[in-house]
Parts: C-alpha cells; sequence; structure tokens
C-alpha cells in the first residue's frame, strides 16, 4: 500500500472512495451501498427509522387523523378526551388532526426547499468552481453574501413584505436564505476534483464541459449533494416552523410551526392545554432530531474510518 | 559547539536500559539489540472485505546504530510492518500476534502515555509525504517548537534548532517559512531534522525520498548517510526503490508477501542473492551507461493474502520453482551469511548468478531482448528518417506573477527547439522545474508559448498546423492527433467510471461509433495493450486494477483516437520498479508498430536510455544537451547531464563499497 500511492490524499480524494465503496458494498445485496453503510450505524438506523414513520404518517394522514384538521365543529379549547386524544384548539378544531397533517407540511417543505438549495448550491458552487476566473468572483460574491447576511431577519422580511402568501412562497424563501452555505462547499470540492488527471484525460477524449461535470465530476460528489441535501432540509423545516410561529406562514396551511402560534394565540398556557402546547413543539424535536441521527451515519459514509465499529 | 555529540544522552528523558530480567541469551555477537521484532503480525479485520494477513510472523533485530533497509514492491506489508512498529496502525488493522521490543520496552503492550513519551526520544520517524506530515497552518520555527515543548525540552531551543536546520543543509531563515513555501525536497529534510530532534536511537524512515528528483534524493541520501555516521542512531529504511536501499543499508531484508524471504548484508545481497524474487527485483536495475542495458521484470502480481498460502508464495511468479514449492511452505533458514525463503535455494539448487543483474536472469522476460528493442547497437537506418510531424521551434515560455506592486517573471522555458518523428521516441529529461511539463503543455497547446512556434503536421496532410495560435474548436480537433499518458495512473482513471466507458469515450467523440462497435473497438484497444481477455476488463472499475493494469488503460484511451503523437509524463515513475520494464517494453512495442512519434518526458536516465531514441537535457528551461540517447548517456559532455547521471542511485556500486 505505500507504493505508488502518496500515503494521504487530499480531502477530496476522500469523496471519490465513497463513491467506489459504495458501489462495492451494494453488489452483494439488492440494496444500494450506501444504503447498507447508513443502515449499519446504529444511531442512524433508528433515525431511518424515526423518519420512516414521520414519512408513514404523512402519507395516511386523513386515516390516521380520523378528522379534517379545518373541521371547527367541536368543542373549542378541550382537555385531551377518547374523542380528541390531544384536545381541540381555540376554534374547536382536533389538535391531533392537526399534527397528523402538520407532518405533510413539514415534510414538504424539507424536502422541496432542500431540492431547491441543493439544485441552486450544485448550479452556482459547479459554475464558479469548474470555470473559475471572473465568474467565479461574481459567484463567490453572491455565496459570501448569502453566508454573512442573517438568515432569519431576511426570511421575516421577505415573508412579511411578499404579496402573496402560500407554502410556495414559504419554500422560496427559505431556499433563497439558505443555499449558500451548500454553494460554497460544492465550490471548493470541485475545485479539488477538476485538476484530477482524469478530468484532463476527459478533455483529451474529447468531452465537452458540461459532459465532463456532469459525467467525470458529479459522480463523484454524490455523498456531498446527499448530506448537502439533508442539512438543508433539516433548516428548511425549522425555518418554515419559525416563520409560522411568528405569524408569518401561510394561513391556510396546518403546520406545526401554525400550531404552536395558534396554541400561544389561544391561550394554551392559561388554560392549560399543555397537549395543544407540547405536542407541535415534540413532533419538530422529533423530526429534526431524526435527520441528526441519520446525519451520523452519512459521516461514516464519507469517512470510511468510521465505518469500521 | 555540537549540541548533537553522543555524551549528553538522556539527559532530558530517563532511557530505559536493558533489563536484567529479559531473556539476554539470544542477543547476537555481544552487541545488543535496540530493536526486537518477534513474529509479529498484523492482521486487517475490516468490515467490508476478507481478513488479511498483511504481515505474518515476522522477526529481526536491528543493532544499535545499524542501517537496515527493507525492500519489496507495493502491497508486500512493508509500511504495514513499519507502522506496527511505531505501533500507529488504526482500524482495522491492528497487532493480531507477536511482540516488539525496543531497548528492552515492550512497545506492543505499551500503553498510548508511555508511547507517547518513547516515540520522537527514542523512536521517530520520516514519512514519504512531508507535505502531509507538516502541518500547513504553522511556520516551520512553530513545528520544531511544538515537537520540543511536547517533550519538555526548555533549554537553548533556538540554537539548537539552527543547528538542526544546518545538519540537513538548510538555511535557517526556513524558520520562518510555511511549508507550502518549500520545495518537496526542502519539505523533506525538514522532516527528517524533526525526526532527529530529540536525538532518538532509531529512525524508521518509510520511503523518505520516493516521489523527489533524482538529484535532490541524492542529496538527501547524502545527508543522511552524514548524519548518521555522526550521530549513530540505527534505521529502518523502508523503500521499494531497490537501489537507494542497497547503497545505504548494512543490512536488506526483503519482504514479499508479508513474509521476510531474504536477509542479508547489503554486498553479498547484490553480490549473490538467494531469492529468486530478490534477483527479480535486482534485474529491474542496470547502468544506463553501459553499452547495452537490459533490464528484466517480475510477471504476475503478489497474491492475495485473504486466502492462505499452502506452499511458498513467490511460486506462482517463480521461474525456479519445483513441484515442492507449491505445497510446503519454506523457512526462514540461515545460509550463507543471511537468511533466506526459499526450498530451492536451501538445497543449494539455485543456479548461480554473475555479478550484476540482468543477463544472468533468462528466466524473466528480458526486456529490451525479448522487444526487439536492444538499443546497444546503433539504430536501425529505416527508423532515422521520416519528416518531423511535430516541430518546436525556438520556443520561450514566460511566466509573470504579479504580487502586490512587483511583477516578476519566470522563464519556464527558453529557446527550446525539437522535433517529433513518427516510429521515434524523444526523451525530455530534468529534474522537476526544468520546464519539462511547460514543453508537454505547449505541444499539447494547453499553453501558448511566448514566442517561438509549435508547429504540426498530420501524416495524411501537407498543410502546417500552428499549435501555438489553436483555440476552442480548432484545439480540440488538435488533440485527437496528440494525446497523453499521466504520471499517476491512480488518478487518471475516474474511479466512478468503468474502463469501458473510460475507452467510449475517445472512439465515441473521435471516430463518432456508436452502440456496439465502441464496445467491440474498446475491446481490441484492451487487447492491443495486453489486457487480454478484453471482456473481463471492460467492466471493471479503477480500483479492481493494479497500477501496471491500470497504466495499461491509460494507455488504450491515448491510443483510442489513433494519435501521431503520445506524450508520456513519466509513465512509470508511479509503478513498482519490478513491471516498469514492463509498461516500458508495451510502450516501446507501440511506438514502433503504430509508428508514433511520442514525446517521452523523465527525470530518469534509465528509462530514457531503454526507451528513447534521443535524449534533450533541460536545465532551468535551457536545453543544456541533446543527442542520441546512448551518446548523450554514455559520453555526456554537460555538467548537468553528468549531475543527473551520477544521482542515480546505484544498487552494484554497493558490491564495490568496502565492508
Amino acid at each position: 500500500m505505500s507504493t505508488p500511492v502518496p500515503a494521504v490524499r487530499a480531502p477530496g480524494a476522500d469523496t471519490e472512495a465513497v463513491q467506489v465503496a459504495t458501489r462495492v458494498l451494494g453488489r452483494g445485496t439488492r440494496l444500494p451501498g450506501w444504503f447498507v453503510i447508513l443502515w449499519r450505524n446504529g444511531k442512524c438506523r433508528l433515525g431511518l427509522l424515526m423518519l420512516a414513520g414521520f414519512v408513514l404518517v404523512a402519507i395516511f394522514a386523513p386515516v390516521i387523523g380520523r378528522y379534517d384538521p379545518r373541521d371547527d365543529d367541536f368543542d373549542t379549547s378541550a382537555g385531551p378526551s377518547a374523542a380528541h386524544w390531544l384536545g381541540t384548539t381555540a376554534l374547536g378544531e382536533d389538535v391531533f388532526a392537526q399534527l397528523v397533517f402538520g407532518a405533510r407540511t413539514s415534510l414538504v417543505v424539507g424536502i422541496a426547499a432542500g431540492l431547491l438549495c441543493t439544485v441552486i448550491g450544485l448550479v452556482v458552487g459547479l459554475t464558479a468552481g469548474y470555470l473559475g476566473g471572473w465568474l467565479d468572483e461574481v459567484l463567490s460574491f453572491f455565496i459570501n453574501l448569502g453566508l454573512v447576511v442573517p438568515a432569519l431577519p431576511l426570511m421575516v422580511t421577505l415573508a412579511a413584505y411578499s404579496p402573496v402568501r402560500g407554502l410556495t412562497l414559504i419554500i422560496l424563501v427559505i431556499s433563497v436564505t439558505g443555499w449558500a452555505y451548500g454553494a460554497r462547499i460544492k465550490r471548493s470540492q470541485i475545485i479539488t476534483l477538476r485538476t484530477r488527471d482524469y478530468i484532463t484525460a476527459a478533455r483529451f477524449a474529447g468531452d465537452r464541459t458540461a459532459r465532463i461535470i456532469a459525467h467525470e465530476i458529479v459522480p463523484n460528489m454524490t455523498s456531498l449533494i446527499v448530506v448537502g441535501f439533508m442539512g438543508a432540509a433539516l433548516g428548511a423545516i425549522g425555518g418554515e416552523a419559525g416563520l409560522a410561529f411568528l405569524g408569518l406562514g401561510d394561513p391556510q396551511t396546518v403546520s406545526w410551526g401554525t400550531m404552536l402560534n395558534q396554541a400561544s394565540l389561544g391561550g394554551a398556557l392559561l388554560s392549560g392545554q399543555w397537549a395543544w402546547l407540547i405536542a407541535p413543539g415534540a413532533a419538530l424535536a422529533l423530526l429534526i432530531t431524526s435527520f441528526t441521527l441519520i446525519n451520523f451515519g452519512i459521516d461514516a459514509l464519507s469517512n470510511p474510518h468510521l465505518r469500521e465499529d | 559547539m555540537n549540541l548533537f555529540q553522543p555524551e549528553p544522552r538522556g539527559a532530558h528523558t530517563p532511557r530505559p536500559t536493558l533489563r536484567s530480567d529479559e531473556p539476554q541469551g539470544e542477543v547476537e555477537k555481544g552487541s545488543m539489540a535496540l530493536l526486537e521484532v518477534e513474529n509479529l503480525s498484523v492482521t486487517y479485520a475490516p468490515r467490508d472485505a476478507p481478513v488479511t494477513r498483511a504481515v505474518q510472523d515476522v522477526s529481526f533485530r536491528i543493532r544499535e546504530g545499524e542501517f537496515v533497509g527493507l525492500l519489496g514492491e507495493s502491497g508486500c506489508g512493508k509500511s504495514t510492518l513499519g507502522n506496527g512498529i511505531l505501533r500507529l496502525l488504526s482500524p482495522p488493522a491492528r497487532i493480531s500476534g507477536g511482540r516488539v521490543v525496543l531497548d528492552g520496552v515492550d512497545l506492543t503492550g505499551a500503553d498510548e502515555e508511555r508511547l507517547r513519551g518513547l516515540r520522537w526520544t527514542n523512536l521517530s520517524t520520516v514519512f514519504q509525504s512531508s507535505m502531509n506530515s507538516l502541518n500547513p497552518v504553522l511556520r516551520i520555527e512553530a513545528q520544531f517548537a511544538e515537537t520540543f515543548a511536547a517533550h519538555r525540552v526548555g533549554e537553548e531551543v533556538g540554537a539548537r534548532v539552527v543547528e538542526l536546520l544546518r545538519m540537513v543543509s538548510l538555511d535557517p531563515g526556513v524558520l520562518r517559512a510555511y511549508p507550502h513555501e518549500l520545495s518537496g525536497g526542502m519539505r523533506q529534510r525538514v522532516a527528517l531534522a524533526l525526526a532527529l530532534a530529540l536525538r532518538p536511537r532509531l529512525v524508521l524512515l518509510d520511503e523518505p525520498t520516493t516521489g523527489l528528483d533524482v538529484v535532490v534524493q541524492r542529496n538527501i541520501l547524502d545527508r543522511l548517510a552524514t548524519l548518521r555516521h555522526e550521530l549513530g542512531f540505527a534505521v529502518l529504511f523502508i523503500s521499494h526503490d531497490l537501489g537507494t536501499v542497497l547503497e545505504m543499508a548494512d543490512r536488506v531484508m526483503v519482504m514479499y508477501a508479508g513474509e521476510i524471504v531474504e536477509d542479508r548484508p547489503a554486498p553479498d545481497l547484490v553480490r549473490e542473492a538467494q531469492h529468486p524474487y530478490t534477483r527479480g527485483l535486482l534485474g529491474s536495475y542496470a547502468d544506463p551507461r553501459s553499452a547495452e542495458v537490459r533490464v528484466s521484470y517480475i510477471p504476475g502480481r503478489p497474491p492475495d493474502l485473504s486466502v492462505e498460502q499452502p506452499g511458498c508464495r513467490f511460486t506462482p511468479r517463480c521461474p525456479y520453482a519445483e513441484d515442492a514449492c507449491g505445497q510446503r511452505r519454506p523457512e526462514l533458514r540461515p545460509d550463507d551469511g543471511g537468511l533466506v525463503r526459499c526450498l530451492v535455494a536451501q538445497d543449494g539448487r539455485l543456479p548461480r548468478t554473475p555479478a550484476g543483474a540482468g543477463p544472468g536472469l533468462p528466466v524473466f522476460v528480458g526486456f529490451p531482448a525479448a522487444a526487439g528493442l536492444d538499443r546497444s547497437a546503433d539504430p536501425p537506418p529505416e527508423q532515422a528518417v521520416g519528416d518531423p510531424v511535430l516541430l518546436v521551434d525556438d520556443v520561450t515560455k514566460r511566466y509573470t506573477t504579479r504580487r502586490g506592486l512587483r511583477t516578476t517573471s519566470v522563464d519556464a522555458v527558453r529557446g527550446v527547439s525539437l522535433a517529433l518523428r513518427p516510429g521515434r521516441v524523444t526523451a525530455l529529461v530534468g529534474q522537476s522545474g526544468s520546464g519539462k511539463t511547460t514543453i508537454a503543455r505547449l505541444v499539447t497547446g494547453v499553453e501558448r508559448p511566448t514566442s517561438g512556434q509549435v508547429r504540426f503536421t498530420a501524416a495524411d496532410s501537407t498543410t502546417e498546423v500552428r499549435v501555438d495560435r489553436l483555440r476552442g474548436r480548432a484545439l480540440r480537433d488538435y488533440r485527437r492527433h496528440v494525446q497523453m499518458i499521466f504520471q499517476d495512473p491512480f488518478s487518471a482513471l475516474n474511479p466512478t467510471r468503468t474502463v469501458g466507458y473510460a475507452l467510449s469515450r475517445p472512439l465515441v467523440n473521435y471516430h463518432g461509433l456508436r452502440g456496439p462497435a465502441v464496445r467491440e473497438r474498446a475491446a481490441e484497444l484492451l487487447e492491443s495493450v495486453g489486457l487480454a481477455p478484453a471482456g473481463q476488463f471492460l467492466d471493471k472499475l479503477p480500483h479492481q486494477l493494479s497500477g501496471g493494469q491500470r497504466q495499461r488503460v491509460v494507455t488504450a484511451r491515448a491510443l483510442a483516437p489513433e494519435p501521431e503523437i503520445l506524450i508520456a509524463d513519466e509513465p512509470v515513475s508511479m509503478l513498482d520498479v519490478s513491471i516498469r520494464a514492463e509498461i516500458l517494453e508495451l510502450l516501446g512495442k507501440l511506438v514502433r508498430t503504430r509508428r508514433l512519434a511520442m514525446l517521452y518526458i523523465t527525470h530518469d536516465l534509465l528509462s530514457a536510455r531503454l526507451l528513447a531514441d534521443e535524449v534533450l537535457v533541460l536545465n532551468h528551461g535551457d536545453l543544456v544537451e541533446q543527442g542520441p540517447t546512448l551518446e548523450v548517456v554514455g559520453a555526456a559532455r554537460d555538467d548537468y547531464t553528468r549531475l543527473l547521471l551520477d544521482s542515480i542511485p546505484n544498487p552494484f556500486s554497493a558490491a564495490r563499497r568496502p565492508g
């Protein structure tokens, strides 16, 4: 192992090794290699199971929730009972149904904003990193701007002054404020990858820039892209809850953030409706915990040494 | 004042001495063993791969002040053994048996705190890549200070550091520098100075000069020899480079497939190696100045150690193998002043070899003879003709860098002219920084010359292409005619793409092939570089191939567009010595059969001698010598060429060395 290979490779080389490892591991089973690595990690497995639970709840929300979350025909501000497991809101809606449907909103926002952030980050990062020069200077300026401007006040401002309200707006606002971090990481990664000999070789083989990026570079950074997506989704879920709690969410959608907002406005604390107050916060905390646990596994994915124990 | 006289030894750290309760009966010839390795085994047990015994039952001793070399191909367990001795193995590797005793202290049983005290004061190391072993954000000064502080050496640190740097011939000015501001050789000397900072008794050098060019290597090795003489530390020198090891070491251990197969004093090893593997390694060396140069290579690869090997592990590659070799495992037995692990040799049935290498080993495929590439005779007349396909005419390349308000310009290449002809290999020889790679970049159109011209004439046309004026699409079309073979076959292939994909790209882009025709042609290419049956290789990923196989794939890809010019930038320097000749043979054959014009860039005059028809020697951007290979190498006129030649480590000079 000593002779021809430099003893330690640049950090970028690791992500290449990851892609190879995931291919090799996937060979014996029907499962993809990355999944095998994630599943073997105890913390990550718990996180995956928790996330799967949330996804199932979100999909089967109408069955599990029993009531329409917008249906306000029940007693107002009732405590937990057999009919209403977590009680009802000040407007007479079922809290449990809202909680269950809220999972939908959180996951949709997480996935959509996560994807959007990743795509913006990928496009900006790859362009800046691969082409370099003045374009890199310009794009890096915007990346730095995005990193420096505090996200929450910007989100609040954008959401508060926008003429329209809706989930799409929330997703857009979160993406616009959250893409920069991923872009920065991808830019530095591509800078280490683009000087590899195989990129030069691809140019000598007559490949065009777009093809080189898509077929030679991107496959070597999938683990980084996945990590970026997870981080962005996590931030988006928190961001949506925050905006909604401040009353800047979409009034038409039930989400954990709007539930917290309503609980606060509806005097849950005064009427002693602990379940109404705690349930959405706890659900939010659990979802974020599941993402964090999954990230332990992703660490193992990008660092082969962590896989051994 | 020399702070490194032996007297004050032990002033800072109480040194453990060999205790009376240690077994002393087997200490050889009165001289105490400083390091004793007893039946050391190291096992790799990764989760996703079978268990591999990388080091198996290795026992040896190093006496106080002794210089021991450890030789072997990559993947033979040399570095694993070194890391095992240093206790630097990390999972999935672990010591699975045996012990390492340094001056009476059992390192295998010592806890981390104990080891921390011993490391550096008793046992230090220099790794191969000093760029990675020096902290990039600390000045050199701080790195020395850190080492001293960690071992509570307070007094006179400044004077000591200057003294250390003087020992490795570095100016005290480097103290203010960051690692990236130093050249590779300077960094490696800093690493050596750091390793010697606390006057250790044993220094483990793991490939300390691999990757440095010959002149720098020579410099460091000479320094090391002097220092060892002055300070009297013992050395375990791990390398795949037989030349340096044999030249430096008192005693050489040869490792193959996790076992020590031969152990004897260096001069004896050169004179009469007893293990066929050692002979094979020796065969890959020759003096480039000889009138006739032959090198041999060892076909095949080291065995897979996750599978139990019943007999001698070298059997499949051994030219002397007998039936018994495949069944009975040989022991490491004393033999003729050394130790050898070979049934045939132990029975005294191994044919004797004359001193020197190559010719005595007809059993290994001798490269020049077998390939009809014997450069001993004058060049065949029909190759001397042929119009040049590429002309570099009085080319200068100036790089201007601007730092603050000052601009500095460096001439990477000054007034160089050369011609590449079909079927001929032109070698460009020089140290790193001599402008070799700049010329390659000018020839490929990656860079434009500041002045001068690069002209290309395709074989089937008479129109000249001005390479120095190409841009965009025209440059892309030109690349069809000029292809590259890279230095590092490990980074020249995309790790996530199959061999078939890598080969398909030029075929699709330049020949417009589609569908099954691509695969068919890719298979043909693989077979033309000796990878047969091709079907077996097309769907492999690069990591499943050995270094030599990867370099063949890289070569096949370069051949795919059917270029007229092939640029090979150090194509064998990252490969094991045992297979370099194999790749050179392939390149030589391709050049002759396909009438390619090759620009062979190297710092290694031996390979240039074997492959090239013509040699150009570059020094700091100037062409200092030019002519037919035999003339330049055999009767060098320029001082710089002679310096390059003298810097080549020569194992056979060790035989002449007294002692």
